[in-house]
């Protein structure tokens, strides 16, 4: 058998995963830190202030990067919700579920960070434009798919039910994403693309990418963490769980 | 077998609706009360209540379908007939399409009547009630058919009251902003079709959608 | 206009968010072991087979 096919079945097992996940998940931790710690000091330090909004537009560097990871962990839950009902991996599952309190948390910054720069900028701490609205209703739909999953009480189910209404609801992404296009809106239109020219100066962009790359980090990090205390809670009848948790002689 | 299938599910749930007709009035009144709170809240004068009017009157009926979403599946989940919709030789789906139409027909469709005689306790524009009526024949079956996903997600939950609301909401935003922005837009003199078209095409899509989406649940729920 | 203040709360609310991202994971983790300890104690998994499978 291929090797990396090999691997993707062994993670299904739940003792390896929890070997892989504790081995994993500081390295990300720690590999997000350090990045996002080089973004930090370059969105601090380093880059000029803007001729326009000065030193506020340095909240740019938290805004954007937990934005895109908002929608990210959304699509990332949906996909793995999905493959989760088609083919029924528990796995899947478990990490499906481990994505939403981290993506409810990235849009609480990002709903948060943008309030705070809208009050010196806009003069408001909150306007019912298009994009602030969609990316509340997607922290709701993050706090309903946390609820779901709560609220039934057998995990295999809970998170199926949970993973379908992410199906769902993965069709306000695209709308939140091209608000600012279709939508006259006080939100600032796109100015930074992945593929093709950022109209932002480039002296600006390394924090940026810096931000965005340690967060996605910071990310993997706390999903296997998550995904190791559900994968402990739902297997915790069984025997490798007790040894696990012996106090050690 | 699809025709005589749904003919026998909905002559049951008539036969059902009329031995509780009571019941039936119920979306009707809580709207009539939604109404009645609104107007007293805002103070009661016309011109105060005539701005607000259209979005009043499409919150009203957006909250009593959410009241009666419950009822959509909770009857036949408790005596087992869901169970029984799982072994059917027809699509559960489309016993879900037809269960929502019913559903619709039955709590929705006496709202949308209602709606003149409700607008004018609110001193809506008359010029702005076609627009109000179209926006909510359009949005009131896109309302029930995201709801009915909902509804199918919880139907094995006893104490899911407040758990389908909290669900439900954030899908019916889209539809509320569109209905009600329609009208706003046609009171400034707008066109209202852009809205309503969008409206319109999602229905069609969940039309599709929906009952697929919700027979999943009901699988996920029953297993 | 000093904008110091509104970054400062900006960056702050982004720490206390991840600070409490990764705490929250570890605190699960910690109970979860924890109660598959007790759980072991009070089953008494530590017992040796006494009536090992036979087919008599």
């Amino acid at each position: 058998m291929h090797p990396v096919v090999r691997w993707f079945h062994q993670l299904g097992s739940p003792p390896y995963f929890e070997r892989f996940a504790a081995r994993w998940a500081p390295i990300a931790y720690i590999a997000g830190l350090l990045v996002m710690a080089y973004g930090l000091y370059g969105a601090l330090f380093v880059v000029p202030a803007d001729y326009q909004q000065g030193d506020s537009f340095r909240i740019l560097y938290i805004h954007v990067p937990s934005a895109w990871m908002s929608m990210a962990a959304f699509a990332l839950m949906a996909l793995y919700a999905a493959i989760a009902l088609i083919w029924r991996i528990k796995l899947c599952e478990i990490l499906a579920m481990a994505c939403a309190p981290v993506g409810a948390a990235f849009t609480l910054i990002t709903l948060a960070t943008g309030s705070i720069w809208g009050k010196p900028m806009w003069g408001t701490w909150w306007d019912w434009d298009p994009r602030l609205t969609t990316e509340l209703i997607l922290l709701f739909l993050y706090l309903g798919v946390i609820g779901l999953y709560n609220a039934i009480d057998d995990r295999r189910n809970a998170s199926r039910a949970a993973g379908l209404l992410a199906i769902v609801g993965v069709a306000l992404l695209p709308v939140i994403h091209y608000s600012v296009t279709w939508w006259n809106s006080l939100h600032q239109g796109q100015t930074i693309r992945l593929f093709g020219q950022s109209h932002m100066d480039p002296s600006m962009l390394p924090p940026l990418w810096a931000m965005v790359i340690g967060t996605h980090l910071w990310f993997v990090g706390s999903l296997l963490a998550r995904a190791r205390a559900d994968n402990l809670r739902r297997e915790s009848g069984k025997d490798w769980v007790a040894k696990l948790a012996e106090p050690r002689a | 077998m699809i025709w005589s299938a749904a003919k026998a599910l909905m002559i049951r749930d008539l036969r059902l609706l009329w031995r509780r007709r009571g019941d039936a009035l119920q979306p009707a009144l809580f709207a009539l009360l939604v109404v009645v709170l609104f107007a007293l809240a805002l103070g009661g004068e016309a011109q105060a209540l005539a701005k607000v009017a259209a979005a009043v009157l499409w919150l009203a009926v957006l909250l009593a379908g959410l009241l009666a979403l419950d009822t959509l599946f909770r009857g036949d989940a408790d005596d087992g007939s869901l169970e029984q919709w799982l072994l059917a030789p027809v699509p559960l789906s489309w016993l879900v399409l037809v269960r929502t139409f019913m559903h619709w027909a039955t709590t929705a469709l006496p709202l949308l009547v209602a709606t003149p005689f409700l607008a004018e306790l609110l001193h809506l524009p008359h010029d702005q009630l076609p627009v109000l009526l179209a926006s909510l024949a359009l949005g009131t079956p896109l309302l029930s058919l995201l709801g009915a996903v909902v509804a199918a997600l919880t139907v094995g939950m006893r104490r899911s009251g407040i758990l389908i609301a909290l669900l439900a909401l954030p899908l019916y935003v889209p539809i509320l902003v569109f209905g009600a922005g329609s009208v706003a837009a046609a009171a400034q003199g707008l066109d209202p079709v852009g809205a309503l078209l969008l409206l319109g095409a999602g229905l069609v899509l969940a039309l599709v959608l929906a009952p697929l989406a919700a027979a999943a649940a009901i699988r996920i729920a029953l297993d | 206009m000093s904008y110091q203040n509104y970054v400062i709360a900006a960056y702050c609310v982004f720490a206390a968010v991840m600070l409490w991202d990764f705490i929250a994971p570890r605190l699960q983790v910690r109970q979860q072991l924890r109660a598959a300890r007790l759980r072991a104690t009070r089953v008494g998994k530590n017992r040796p087979n006494e009536f090992p499978l036979s087919r008599e």
